[in-house]
């Protein structure tokens, strides 16, 4: 890291000012409130000095000359005027050339009302135009993509787009085409821009050229409220704000919050928006009744859930009733649920985790935590986890930026293909269960880890760690942990998919913790003041959970915004266990398939209907929002919770999810100080709530490395994908299309043993479900290995345990 | 499955050593888009393909080079390319009625080929040969101070003829009229087809013709 750069004096438009040496006029400019206008210019990347509009007059030794101040660094002694007559003149002569080709068709365009040209045009253009002629006419709007469309017309060619996909998300697949009068921006032909980020460069467009499919014709920017949030998605927690009409949400945009998501968003956060104002939200609480669901009141479905609850806490004990969830929602709702389970209740049968994270001591007490920003000056990553591309989308676009932009040295392991491969020094891929081994050979640096070994010792080093699939067990992310743990300079992320999974398990939404941190035996003052007796017996998790009720030792089932028949590895075990309980509850916004199968279902509010805090992979705590009113009668988890409690007769004590948030400042010693007040003012880029401190009770012990090895045969590597069938996928109409449907991955000497090719059909066989499916080619993947995308449309759940095979062909 | 050019093994094996004369792949993306209009006779979009393919970019960005700039052909052209330089020096000494000649010898207008697949006349901006003009290249060799006249014969010969290659000094020789000035270099590298012949591109005749 280079010492800080000098700092120079400059004059601007007559104030003398001090900038770092080397700063871009335009930056500074702004920074000391002097905006000089622009179209190509964008402080997250390059620059460029396309548009010409940022010309501003700055004396030199050659005279005073016109100079586009985005790619001007400031020096020593620079004057600068960005407002003098010649400087107007020249951003006016700019303005007047982009108006001869771009249609003055504000009125029915998506941008008009928030359009940088018609905004500057405004402010810095001429009242009139000289030009008579016909402009340039191209077909309009094109579709680019599933979720974007293009109009050349009014493409002012900035390259904004061009230069988003090149260098932040590494897709360039939308590019200038053609020269001189008749440049254009498109893709290559039949090559759709179908990126993961492509909504991105509709936010930066600084005219209507892009336009989203979800948001066109669908609202104007003067009709939207607007109110800033947390992402649902993704445990990165990107900053956004939602945008609603007439209690509907419109849409999502990006924030730049520089230590999170920097102005960027998936396209699945950026149009996921699309089921809160679903048509298949529930509306009113439902009791099943002779096997059919009927509509009910809250009194009475609260009524008949407590005293089913308690009928059976009474005859069995209260270890006979568990609950699956929690991650979905906001910290206060999860709190809620821990509350409700543990004082209640009186059972550590909990879990937010749906079979696919880690051990919840692991992620809430390992050492050495890293933060986001650790990427930004880190020599060496080492990334060992699901493909952040599908999982954690905007962790990708920042493990990419350290490796591309800023030169760290990154080192990928993963059973298959990854979207960081690109961008790795050192790529190793394995049989999914042969983990351990290399993970033996990296650290003795064995043949061909030899220099991936020197650069992990080559600090500062992050270390992102999760399950690369979920027929992988967890454990070997703790390995990889511990081996980590004793490199120099290093500090280590562990990272799950689901959005809230951080916060849930702060909240004591696991069966071994309490909130704040607090192992589940450990509980103090003031929690156990507040709560009451803490149950001790040993809780069950997920898998624990399912196993039980099947068993019949569990009899009653509580799922808060939980799907386990589409979201555990093992769906149909999930769905049989679901079947052979007791009694089940589902708090949800939709009927997925669990809750299709509860006896109760219970309509709950979610995203942008309540207020709250979510805690990101890093522990950074960000307020979420509300804008619009839930659907029906539908409420918020922690209302559900307390007036079941109350009707069980072990009343909780809930009031609003705002006097929970003071309660969990209160027991979870963590988040003491965390209010919302703080979050909303002072706090804007969130507050951390530091891991592994003084503050911390919980210590995390390492377990033993060794791994349980899978059989011989073939390799099961179930990895999830960006867009899946889960149920907010699924009502998101512009998403459910997108899922990639169900492939076989296979390396191409497998491929070649069976006789296929990519595209052939082959049929997989796992445990007693069978399907046809394309074979996909791919050469990072062992040859004993199958690469399966997990949750895909129209496919039966699988057993993930159970064993593999595939033949060439499909049914006979 | 999107469709990607199969090359023959000379092709591929050129555009290895040309990948290999650069330290970035994608440096070498403009000579192998001359391979790939060799291979296919003119730009097509599974070249670009195969081209993206070869330096680890994105067809658009390929495509993207590729329509920036007027010499690689994106349309079937015909076996000879005659281009006609109309600039100022030639505009100046008749390049227009050169033009002219070419299009009635050929019976199609600049930018078309004619029907037999033969000739495809165009008018290009200057060559380099203000010295010589009017000047014409056929298939990028080139010919200075020619007549309308001596272009329609040059087309004539074009059809009659149909050489496998094509030799500058050759045709300057037959058709040509004052030159820029001496070269003093006999130039034996010929062109076997409507591209430039490049030595490293593989797009010579194997033997200058004379």
């Amino acid at each position: 890291m280079s010492d800080a750069p000098e700092s120079v004096k400059i004059t601007i438009n007559g104030v003398e000012i001090e900038a770092p040496a080397g700063e871009m006029l335009i930056k500074v400019a702004e920074e000391h409130g002097t905006y000089i206008p622009r179209f190509c210019w964008h402080p997250r990347m390059k620059p460029v000095g396309l548009c010409r509009m940022c010309l501003v007059e700055v004396e030199t030794p050659r005279g005073v000359v016109l100079v586009p101040s985005c790619v001007q660094p400031v020096a020593d002694g620079m004057i600068v005027e960005t407002a003098s007559p010649v400087a107007l003149k020249a951003q006016e002569g700019v303005l007047e050339f982009l108006l001869v080709n771009h249609p003055l068709d504000c009125p029915v365009c998506d941008r008009g009302g928030e359009c940088p040209l018609q905004d500057q045009v405004m402010s810095y253009g001429p009242g009139e135009s000289r030009f008579v002629e016909e402009k340039r006419h191209y077909e309009k709007p094109v579709p680019i993509s599933d979720l974007v469309l293009l109009d050349r017309e009014r493409c002012i060619l900035c390259a904004r787009c061009v230069r988003f996909s090149d260098e932040i998300s590494g897709d360039p697949l939308i590019e200038f085409q053609g020269r001189g009068n008749t440049t254009e921006i498109f893709t290559f032909p039949n090559e759709p821009f179908a990126s993961y980020f492509s909504g991105n460069t509709v936010q930066i467009c600084p005219v209507g050229a892009l336009t989203a499919a979800p948001y066109r014709f669908r609202a104007r920017p003067w009709d939207l409220q607007t109110i800033e949030s947390t992402s649902p998605f993704h445990t990165e927690g990107s900053r956004i704000t939602v945008h609603a009409s007439q209690n509907q949400v419109m849409r999502f945009l990006g924030v730049d919050n520089g230590p999170t998501n920097q102005g960027w968003l998936s396209d699945k956060e950026r149009f996921g928006f699309e089921f809160i104002g679903s048509p298949g939200r529930l509306r009113t609480p439902m009791i099943r009744e002779n096997g059919e669901l009927r509509e009910a009141s809250w009194g009475e479905a609260l009524i008949f859930v407590a005293e089913r609850l308690k009928e059976i806490i009474e005859r069995s004990g209260p270890d006979a009733v568990g609950a699956i969830g929690g991650a979905q929602g906001t910290n206060e709702d999860a709190y809620a649920l821990s509350k409700f389970m543990r004082a209640a209740v009186g059972t550590n049968n909990l879990d937010a985790q749906l079979d696919d994270g880690l051990n919840p001591d692991f992620l809430v007490g390992v050492g050495s935590r890293a933060r986001i920003d650790d990427l930004e000056t880190a020599n060496t990553i080492l990334v060992w986890s699901a493909d952040l591309k599908e999982e954690n989308p905007i962790l990708y676009l920042r493990v990419r930026r350290a490796a591309q932009e800023l030169g760290a040295t990154l080192i990928v392991v993963h059973p298959a293909r990854t979207g960081l491969d690109d961008v790795a020094a050192h790529k190793f891929g394995y049989r999914p269960g042969d983990g351990s081994d290399l993970l033996a050979d990296l650290a003795a640096g064995k043949d061909g880890f030899a220099a991936a070994r020197d650069a992990l010792q080559e600090g500062p080093l992050v270390v992102i760690v999760g399950r690369t699939g979920l027929a992988e067990s967890g454990g070997l992310a703790e390995a990889v942990a511990s081996f980590a743990g004793d490199l120099p300079g290093v500090s280590i992320m562990p990272i799950v998919r689901r959005a809230n999974t951080f916060g849930a398990l702060d909240m004591g939404v696991a069966p071994s913790l309490l909130p704040g941190r607090i192992p589940a035996r450990g509980a103090e003052a003031p929690l156990v003041e507040l709560w009451g007796a803490i149950p001790v017996s040993r809780g069950l998790d997920t898998v624990g959970m399912l196993a039980g009720l099947r068993s019949g030792e569990l009899k009653a089932l509580i799922m808060v915004g939980a799907d386990p028949v589409r979201d555990v590895a093992s769906g149909s075990r999930a769905a049989e266990a679901i079947g052979a309980a007791e009694f089940t509850v589902a708090f949800d916004l939709f009927l997925t398939d669990s809750a299709a199968m509860a006896d109760v279902v219970l309509p709950a509010e979610g995203f942008a209907e309540k207020e709250g805090t979510v805690t990101n992979l890093e522990g950074r705590v960000q307020k979420v929002n509300r804008i619009v009113p839930g659907p029906g009668q539908a409420r918020p988890d922690w209302s559900i919770l307390d007036g079941i409690a109350e009707a069980m007769g072990s009343p909780i004590g809930l009031q609003s999810a705002e006097t929970i948030a003071k309660e969990i400042a209160t027991v979870a010693t963590a988040y003491e100080g965390i209010t919302w007040d703080l979050l909303e003012w002072e706090a804007r880029e969130g507050a951390v709530v530091p891991h592994g401190d003084a503050q911390q009770p919980l210590e995390y012990v390492a377990v033993n490395a060794e791994q349980p090895q899978q059989t011989k045969g073939l390799g099961l590597h179930l990895a999830r994908t960006l867009y899946d069938d889960g149920s907010a996928m699924r009502h998101s109409l512009s998403l459910a299309k997108l899922a990639p449907g169900m492939s076989a991955g296979l390396s191409p000497d497998h491929a070649a043993d069976l006789g296929v090719e990519a595209g052939n059909q082959v049929t997989v066989s796992i445990g007693n479900v069978s399907f046809t499916c394309p074979v996909r080619i791919d050469p990072s993947l062992s040859n004993r290995t199958v690469a399966i995308p997990f949750n895909q449309p129209g496919i039966e759940t699988l057993d993930a345990a159970a064993p593999i095979s595939v033949v060439a062909g499909g049914p006979s | 499955m999107t469709d990607i050019a199969q090359w023959s093994q000379e092709a591929e094996a050129l555009a290895e050593a040309v990948i290999a004369k650069y330290p970035q792949k994608r440096s070498a993306l403009m000579p192998l888009l001359y391979i790939a209009v060799r291979e296919d006779g003119y730009l097509t979009e599974s070249g670009m393909r195969r081209v993206a393919a070869l330096v680890d970019l994105e067809p658009a960005q390929v495509s993207s080079v590729a329509t920036f700039y007027s010499m690689y052909k994106r349309q079937p052209v015909g076996k000879y390319l005659v281009s006609v330089c109309t600039s100022i020096s030639c505009w100046l000494l008749g390049g227009d009625e050169v033009l002219e000649a070419v299009e009635s010898a050929a019976g199609v207008p600049a930018g078309a080929t004619d029907e037999s697949g033969v000739v495809s006349p165009e008018h290009v901006e200057c060559i380099g040969a203000c010295g010589g003009a009017p000047a014409v290249q056929v298939n990028y060799e080139l010919i200075e101070g020619l007549t309308p006249q001596k272009a329609t014969e040059l087309v004539e010969w074009l059809n009659a003829a149909q050489p496998e290659t094509l030799n500058g000094d050759e045709m300057q020789a037959l058709f040509g009229g004052q030159r820029s000035f001496d070269w003093a270099i006999h130039e034996t590298d010929s062109a076997t087809g409507p591209y430039p012949a490049f030595q490293p591109h593989g797009t010579v005749a194997p033997q200058g013709r004379s």
